[in-house]
């Protein structure tokens, strides 16, 4: 029974890391920029849902459409606040972009957390679940949400992989991730491609965010922890690896679920992390890294 | 003093540097040349411990220095004068100099007067003795050398490598620095030189090695190697052959492509000066020059990839203010000299990217022509990229930049690192395009006797400028002795 | 001898003022202001400690918290644990030793690979430490946080004449390693790794040699701190806002100055304090003026007093 329940949980909560990590690896592969706002707008987003279900009335699936919109909007800020400018800048040389864009989303994403202690108070919230109740499967209770999670993140990731492997627009994506002076070459703008990029990391985020809002709930504080287990999974899978990232977050996310369930879970994060220090000194480029 | 022997250099697939054997004594000077991707800058690093050789050695005084660091390199007695200056922008011309001279030990916490005195010193003698206290920026181009030389042989070292030594100089400064570098050799030290351009060397080196696709080819005299029958093959393409061309098309009215007086300059370096050419509808205009003339930059000025004074018109219309990327929609297409392929996506996929604004019935049309002129990318069309030929990459970049419909297809060192016998699938290729479209090339080649048989005009250029302009015939009796 | 002309320097200018007016506060001030710049002063020896690590080997710690940390704690957990027995300046200084040994634990891995992956193994290692000192929590008081028996002095002014001796002279030490030739061949390493080894250089050794540096002087403030403040907490000493803070005030004040770093992180907590008013926003501001820093004024301070507002 425990098995059962560790693989279910460990599943569903892998798959939510599976998510807003393959997004992390997108902006990183695309625009070259490690996004250390990404839990703020994971939170923001489901704090948005949250609001417009409790505050405005709204339906959940209406308020999940808005965390969506307002997670969208602040991923698209992002781009245009913290990394279009940097990347401009004549006054920053270019070895030290990284490391400025770096510090400005890790400010960016304070002040996104802040502002939604400031608007909302850091207690956490619930987001209204779509799906409710409880089932049965496996001789095991388990809310529905949580098959829910799983079935969401997975449809989302395989949208995703059709959009970049079989559609025009995708496969330009893929391109300017593998060179982009080939995909300037052939008249394509990247400052399009680049907005594309963020645009699709947005819904990536809010959704990962907004499932994450209805399985666990999430505050202000969750903000820190989430983008650190987001570029954890990443570095453990290997910059630039998407297949990669999705193999580690299975992998952190049963390392947490069978910790939390076998432990403590106040032990929680310390295998996976112990497991970053290990890969780390053996194997600085991660699992599948190429870069 | 220093020996190499079978020194190979592999990066993963590619193999940079094959069994390369040469040596040079003290009180010598040993020119490598060869084009780019020739691998002599790579057997520069090899030996100076920059990168580690895959096989082979490298003696230095009879001692096997191959896969040293380079830091136990250059205390052994050997001194690297880099291509591109890399100054401490921040800390005057003496602090630069003076980093040269310190000791690699950790407690160095008080500055010395020796050192000052001895930085001094070897300022002045390279001539910088005016710009001590300035910073690297406020500096001309050619004392940014100078401070390269001057770190390289602060050390006092006993072989001195030096990569590309007269690349952005101006011919007063080239004979001031040739002078700088016999000194060293009058001084007892060996000078290895690495240059892409006989010529420019010749008059400077004792012997020289030409290099081709990682391979040594000649050895000798620099006038021997010169008139070595392989190097005219492989760097001019053999002897100067009148092919039958193709009928000119009419060549009159308003040009199609107008470049007025660009310059541009990296950094410092004035690498393209006061050129000014023209194209006209259907016309194919070939530039031909030596690796490091000065091709590229002018091509991806007129791409909008570098920034360049003076003018470009396109049907018209000054290009200024588009993007590349416009530039690029509006029909004049490159297809560069790094090919900019997607490695990891197949051949199929390139070709259609490059096809990306096409409707799918026309996009199955326009890659069927394709297939037809470049019979070997149908057969491999789920092929990725990354694992084909020279060759066959080559035609699959011209493939996917003739996908996009161009006006202009602009062509840079197409045959650059390929084997002669894709060449004539090359030229059949571009006879065949020639003679079935109104296509207007400008194509940028080293190789003059490949594009001769296809030129309807010509332009040479040398050291970013142009040096001469006008039709095949008279090339070879004008301009031919001049070009190597 | 080197010539005085470095008396003359902007940052060294910058620094001297800053040390008269510092010297004249206990005169005016309150115990509040007191307090709030000895604070101030430790955070300044947090933040020229990691200049000389970016600015002159040129890698971005994103972890400082991860050395201070460990000096804090340590120091704060033999005194918890040993006192009477141990005098807390023993404590000081095992914390900065410590730390040193963290430094370099963390270096070897940290210095084999490049750019985004170095900023990242130094986050994770004040993960790390936060995760372990929260598991450990009967050692280390948890989340709640440690406190320690002895404190240095119960009197602000003798606390704040301690902080700033002990600014004014790691931040001597640390401005002239800068200047000297072991500080010219850092940032050579720094800026050209290829190079500095083609001029003889064994950059791998430099660049750990800035970092035990800069090791052992945040190890030694954290521990200091814990004595002044009595306690010791994931809070104040370990958390990643803590570490950022200290990175902006780095370049708030000016990359590579030294000085600047000092500068940055008074100017930094005392603009906290002013808008501690504001009560939740206050954070969220001071985060925003940060942003606006680095996204217009990337020179810094002192970079703007230098009139320098060109690409290097």
């Amino acid at each position: 029974m425990l098995a059962w329940q560790i693989l279910i949980d460990g599943f569903a909560i892998g798959s939510l890391y599976a998510l807003g990590a393959t997004g992390f690896t997108l902006i990183f592969g695309v625009s070259g920029v490690l996004n250390l706002s990404h839990g703020a707008i994971m939170v923001a987003a489901a704090v948005a849902a949250w609001a417009l279900a409790g505050l405005a009335g709204a339906g959940p699936w209406a308020a999940a459409l808005g965390g969506i919109a307002i997670g969208v909007a602040l991923a698209t800020l992002t781009y245009f606040v913290t990394v279009r400018p940097i990347q401009r800048s004549p006054r920053v040389a270019e070895a030290e972009k990284e490391i400025f864009i770096l510090t400005a989303t890790l400010l960016w994403g304070i002040i996104i957390s802040e502002a939604i202690a400031y608007l909302f108070t850091n207690n956490a919230k619930t987001v209204l679940p779509i799906v409710e109740g409880v089932v049965g499967w496996f001789g095991v209770r388990t809310p529905a949400n949580e098959y829910f999670t799983a079935a969401v993140c997975w449809i989302a990731i395989g949208l995703l992989w059709l959009l970049v492997n079989r559609t025009r627009h995708g496969k330009a994506l893929l391109a300017a991730s593998m060179n982009p002076r080939g995909v300037t070459l052939l008249g394509i703008e990247l400052s399009r491609i680049h907005l594309a990029v963020w645009l699709i990391y947005g819904v990536l985020a809010s959704v990962a965010g907004i499932l994450l809002g209805m399985f666990l709930g999430v505050s202000s504080y969750s903000v820190g922890p989430l983008t650190a287990s987001a570029f954890s999974i990443v570095v453990l899978g290997g910059l630039g690896s998407v297949s990669g990232s999705l193999i580690a977050a299975y992998v952190v996310g049963y390392l947490e679920t069978a910790t939390a369930y076998l432990i403590s879970p106040a032990y929680r994060t310390i295998p996976a992390l112990l497991l970053l220090v290990v890969v780390m000194y053996l194997r600085p480029q991660g699992l599948f890294g190429r870069r | 003093m220093l020996e190499v022997e079978q020194l190979t250099k592999r990066f993963g697939g590619l193999v940079a540097v094959k069994n390369l054997g040469f040596s040079v004594r003290g009180g010598e000077i040993l020119g490598l040349i060869g084009p780019n991707g020739s691998g002599k800058s790579t057997a520069m690093r090899c030996v100076m411990g920059v990168d580690a050789p895959t096989a082979g050695a490298v003696r230095f005084e009879g001692r096997d220095i191959a896969g040293l660091p380079s830091h136990k390199v250059s205390r052994l007695g050997v001194g690297l004068v880099f291509q591109h200056s890399r100054p401490l922008n921040r800390q005057t011309v003496l602090e630069n100099i003076k980093v040269a001279l310190i000791p690699d030990r950790l407690g160095m916490l008080l500055h010395s007067a020796e050192i000052d005195d001895r930085a001094r010193a070897i300022a002045e003698r390279v001539g910088l003795g005016a710009v001590l206290d300035r910073k690297p920026p406020t500096l001309a181009f050619a004392d940014l050398r100078r401070m390269e030389l001057a770190k390289a042989i602060a050390q006092h070292p006993k072989l001195v490598l030096v990569d590309e030594p007269f690349a952005g100089l101006t011919a007063t400064e080239v004979a001031a620095f040739s002078e700088l570098i016999a000194e060293f050799r009058a001084e007892g030290r060996a000078v290895l030189l690495v240059d892409h351009n006989v010529k420019s060397v010749a008059a400077l080196v004792d012997r020289a090695v030409a290099m081709y696709l990682g391979e040594k080819i000649a050895e000798g005299t620099a006038a021997e190697v010169m008139r070595d029958e392989t190097v005219r093959r492989v760097y001019l393409g053999g002897a100067l052959v009148r092919a039958a061309r193709d009928a000119a098309p009419a060549a009159h009215g308003a040009p199609l492509l107008e470049v007025r007086d660009v310059e541009v300059r990296y950094g410092k370096a004035l690498a393209v000066q006061g050129v000014s050419l023209h194209v006209r509808e259907g016309e194919f205009v070939a530039l031909v020059g030596l690796n490091g003339a000065g091709k590229t930059t002018l091509f991806n000025a007129i791409s909008g990839l570098v920034r360049h004074s003076g003018e470009v018109r396109w049907a018209g219309a000054p290009l200024a203010g588009l993007t590349p990327a416009a530039i690029a929609r509006g029909g004049i297409v490159q297809c560069p000299e790094t090919r900019e392929l997607f490695g990891d996506m197949t051949v199929r996929e390139n070709l259609e990217l490059g096809g990306h604004r096409l409707e799918p019935t026309a996009l199955a049309e326009r890659l069927d022509w394709l297939f037809d002129l470049f019979p070997i990318l149908r057969e491999r069309t789920g092929q990725v990229a990354r694992t084909l030929s020279g060759g066959e990459q080559q035609m699959l970049a011209i493939a996917r930049a003739l996908m996009m419909e161009p006006r202009l297809l602009i062509l840079d060192e197409p045959t650059l690192g390929l084997a002669p016998v894709i060449l004539e699938t090359l030229s059949n290729a571009l006879h065949r395009l020639r003679g079935s479209t109104r296509l207007t090339v400008l194509l940028g080649e080293q190789n003059v006797t490949f594009a001769l048989p296809h030129a309807d005009r010509l332009y040479v250029i040398d050291h970013g400028r142009l040096a001469w302009e006008g039709e095949p015939d008279r090339f070879e009796t004008e301009a031919a002795d001049a070009y190597l | 001898m080197a010539p005085p002309s470095w008396l003359r320097s902007r940052p060294v200018v910058a620094g001297l003022v800053i040390l008269a007016l510092g010297a004249c506060v206990p005169l005016v001030g309150s115990g509040y202001v007191l307090g709030l710049l000895t604070v101030a002063f430790y955070t300044a020896v947090f933040a020229m400690a990691w200049d000389l690590l970016f600015g002159f080997a040129g890698e971005v710690n994103f972890g400082p918290t991860f050395l201070i940390g460990l000096g804090a704690y340590t120091a704060g957990i033999l005194d918890a644990r040993l006192a009477p027995n141990v005098s807390l300046w023993l404590c000081v200084l095992a914390g900065a030793a410590a730390a040193v040994i963290g430094g370099v634990v963390l270096a070897l891995p940290a210095l084999r690979v490049r750019g985004p992956y170095f900023g990242l193994t130094t986050l994770v290692a004040v993960l790390m430490l936060q995760n372990m000192v929260v598991v450990f929590a009967d050692l280390t008081g948890g989340e709640i946080g440690l406190s320690v028996p002895d404190v240095m002095s119960v009197s602000a002014t003798a606390n704040y004449w301690i902080a700033f001796g002990f600014m004014a002279v790691s931040g001597a030490i640390l401005y002239g390693l800068s200047r000297s030739p072991i500080g010219l061949v850092l940032q050579a390493s720094g800026q050209d790794p290829v190079q500095a080894g083609a001029l003889g250089f064994n950059v791998t050794k430099h660049k750990l040699f800035a970092f035990v540096v800069s090791a052992f002087f945040s190890g030694l403030a954290g521990a200091l701190m814990v004595f002044y403040m009595g306690t010791a907490s994931v809070g104040t000493f370990v958390d990643i806002s803590v570490g950022v803070q200290i990175i902006v005030a780095a370049v708030l004040g000016g990359r590579r100055t030294v000085i600047g770093a000092a500068i940055g992180a008074v100017f930094l907590i005392a603009m906290g304090e002013a808008l501690r008013p504001l009560g939740e926003l206050a954070t969220l501001i001071v985060s925003l003026l940060a942003l606006l820093v680095v996204l217009f004024f990337p020179d810094g301070i002192l970079g703007m007093l230098q009139g320098r507002s060109r690409r290097d």
